[in-house]
């Protein structure tokens, strides 16, 4: 009986945090065509939803794009954060440091409208390159934030027992550094990921020329009012993310118990 | 490490495989380089059969994207590095567009359906000689009321003061609505800038707030949906929307007059399809096209001769085509200049700060 309050209280913050999304799955399912009233049953909307070709090319480069960008900002953001750890000297480290939190707290907006002033000044057309790289260079702080515990809580003895054993810089690298800190980069991809998706104001300004992405394609719905479709698309979205947790907590799962000798 | 490659890897075949995809459909939809045409509009405001119908009959391919506001719109064709061909504003960014030089002149050789256009809504002071823009769709601003609590019938700006809807009006938030609300009351003329009238308007809307409950913005639709307020000051594109999905909801022009806005179709100065553009616009001219579209967008037509590929009870809807004697008195807004409008701003932030 004594955890029954604290249970309460977390099955409540759940319900809070969830209801939203389950009320807009439920009336993807309305055949009315409003989400005032439930009036009956149709997968209409979903089978109207896979006759758009125009939705589902925008759903798909939402996708191309994410994953290309958190890739590429994971990479960069690794290398970025290795370089603030193993800095020389405090201050340039503190210095390293500020500029990279400086970016992640301004906001979207000026970051997004000083992108397509600077695009349009190199020349370069708005539309799929533009994106990316918007969606990259805002990415990168992401992931250095989320690598540099990791490398952080590294303990120093383990680089110079591998340098006593006879390791390169580059072995010190590959098979010291980089599985020790493998979790954190890991969280890293994710959370580029996951600001790519969902990302609004950056994208807004950067796209152009028939090419758009799906946060900014619904917000530009807004003056029509936003069709059922949209909960059809918002509900397969959701099913693909859980199936995403669920298979990254299965390979997690595996990974512990393969883990357990020599990191390779 | 060698699970770090293996994850890179799985990313990037997954992008490949997307990236197939996205051709293939491209592909399917005919969506390929060479002769194509961007149009810029606002979200879902066209019939999407009618591209692929145009694409068919020209052979031109179509690349549409949308933008949910005039300043949306006019920030990325302001900026360039894009190639829209057609887009869509509303009349007084037109007028903007206009004074910046971001619009080409329309060649009407080009664009024969003009004729079918009203010519009530042709030459407008925000275009004279519609040099620059075409119609697309039109409305009004007016009054949209819930039958179930308002029992008595509202034909009027004045029936607003009724002490019976004290705290139930919700305004929209624009000064250029509420202070010409407030001139059209008095019979003047919402462009009016004599500064005994604009305060006589002021002091009059100072009188209607125990019935205002709130100024608000886009979100007045989901508050007269919800029945949060009886009556509220809306766009009669807003109106149709609501009417359309609830019965109780009923829209009236004001009989004293009120805003006729429009959209507008023009030829950004970043288009590069000049010739397709021109045969764009000339298709959504055709009458049985702008019906078909409009039936679709639900708001109301320009196009005169549309109305007769139109089910009756559409056209004959006065509250969204009103009879002439009141289009009459409706008025497009004026560009009255800075001055003027930064005192329209100070009376309306004045009338706001009123206290009940």
């Amino acid at each position: 009986m004594a955890l029954f309050w604290p249970r309460a209280y977390l099955a409540f913050v759940f319900i809070v945090l969830y209801a939203p999304i389950f009320y807009l799955s439920f009336y993807s399912f309305n055949s009315g065509g409003t989400m005032s009233s439930f009036d009956g049953f149709t997968l209409d909307w979903y089978k109207e939803l896979f006759s758009d070709s125009r939705l589902l090319v925008i759903v798909l480069n939402t996708l191309i794009i994410a994953l290309l960008s958190a890739a590429i900002s994971t990479i960069i953001g690794v290398l970025g954060a290795l370089a603030i750890v193993y800095a020389r000297k405090r201050l340039y480290q503190h210095i390293l440091l500020s500029l990279n939190n400086v970016l992640i707290v301004s906001p979207d907006v000026i970051i997004g409208a000083s992108f397509l002033i600077l695009f349009t000044i190199i020349g370069i057309n708005l539309g799929f390159t533009s994106v990316l790289l918007a969606h990259i260079a805002f990415s990168v702080p992401i992931v250095v934030i989320m690598v540099l515990p990791k490398l952080e809580e590294m303990s120093s003895s383990l680089i110079d027992a591998a340098r006593d054993l006879g390791a390169s810089r580059f072995d010190i690298l590959t098979k010291v550094i980089l599985p020790y800190i493998t979790p954190g980069i890991f969280a890293g991809f994710f959370m580029a990921l996951t600001y790519s998706l969902d990302d609004f104001a950056v994208t807004f300004f950067v796209t152009g020329n028939g090419f758009t992405t799906l946060s900014v394609e619904i917000y530009s719905l807004a003056r029509r009012g936003i069709s059922l479709q949209i909960n059809a698309l918002s509900t397969l979205l959701f099913l693909f993310t859980i199936v995403l947790v669920i298979g990254y907590y299965f390979i997690q799962k595996r990974n512990e118990k393969t883990a357990v000798g020599v990191r390779k | 490490m060698k699970k770090l490659m293996q994850a890179l890897i799985a990313v990037v075949i997954i992008a490949a495989v997307l990236f197939y995809a996205v051709h293939r459909l491209n592909a399917s939809t005919g969506q390929t380089a060479g002769n194509t045409l961007t149009v810029f509009n606002w979200g879902d405001y066209i019939d999407a059969e009618l591209i692929d119908q145009f694409e068919k009959e020209t052979g031109v391919q179509v690349i549409y994207e949308t933008f949910d506001s005039n300043e949306a719109m006019l920030t990325k064709i302001e900026q360039g590095g894009t190639t829209y061909d057609v887009a869509v504003p509303s009349e007084y960014t037109i007028e903007k567009m206009r004074e910046q030089e971001l619009l080409y002149p329309i060649d009407h050789a080009k664009v024969p359906n003009l004729r079918y256009i009203d010519e009530r809504f042709m030459d407008l002071p925000f275009d004279p000689g519609n040099e620059y823009s075409i119609p697309y769709f039109w409305g009004t601003v007016g009054i949209l009321y819930n039958t179930d609590k308002v029992q008595s019938e509202i034909t009027a700006w004045n029936d607003l003061w009724k002490p019976e809807f004290r705290n139930e009006i919700l305004m929209i938030d624009g000064a250029r609505e509420v202070i010409g609300m407030g001139l059209n009351s008095l019979g003047y003329s919402l462009n009016d800038t004599n500064e005994a009238h604009l305060q006589e308007a002021k002091a009059k809307l100072d009188g209607l707030t125990p019935n205002i409950k709130a100024i608000v913005g886009d979100e007045i639709r989901m508050l007269m949906e919800n029945d949060e307020a009886s009556i509220g000051l809306v766009w009669s594109g807003t109106a149709s929307e609501l009417m359309w999905k609830k019965d109780n909801l009923e829209y009236v022009v004001p009989e004293e007059g009120s805003n006729l806005w429009f959209d507008n179709m023009v030829i950004p100065k970043t288009a590069k399809n000049i010739d397709a553009a021109h045969a764009f616009i000339n298709f959504m001219l055709d009458p049985e096209t702008a019906a078909q579209n409009a039936e679709y967008v639900g708001y109301s037509t320009p196009n005169k001769e549309a109305l007769t590929y139109m089910p009756k009870e559409m056209v004959e809807d006065e509250r969204f085509y009103p009879p002439a004697d009141l289009t009459e008195r409706l008025e497009v807004y004026e560009n009255l200049g800075p001055e003027m409008l930064s005192h329209y701003n100070e009376l309306f932030l004045k009338f706001k700060m009123h206290r009940k």
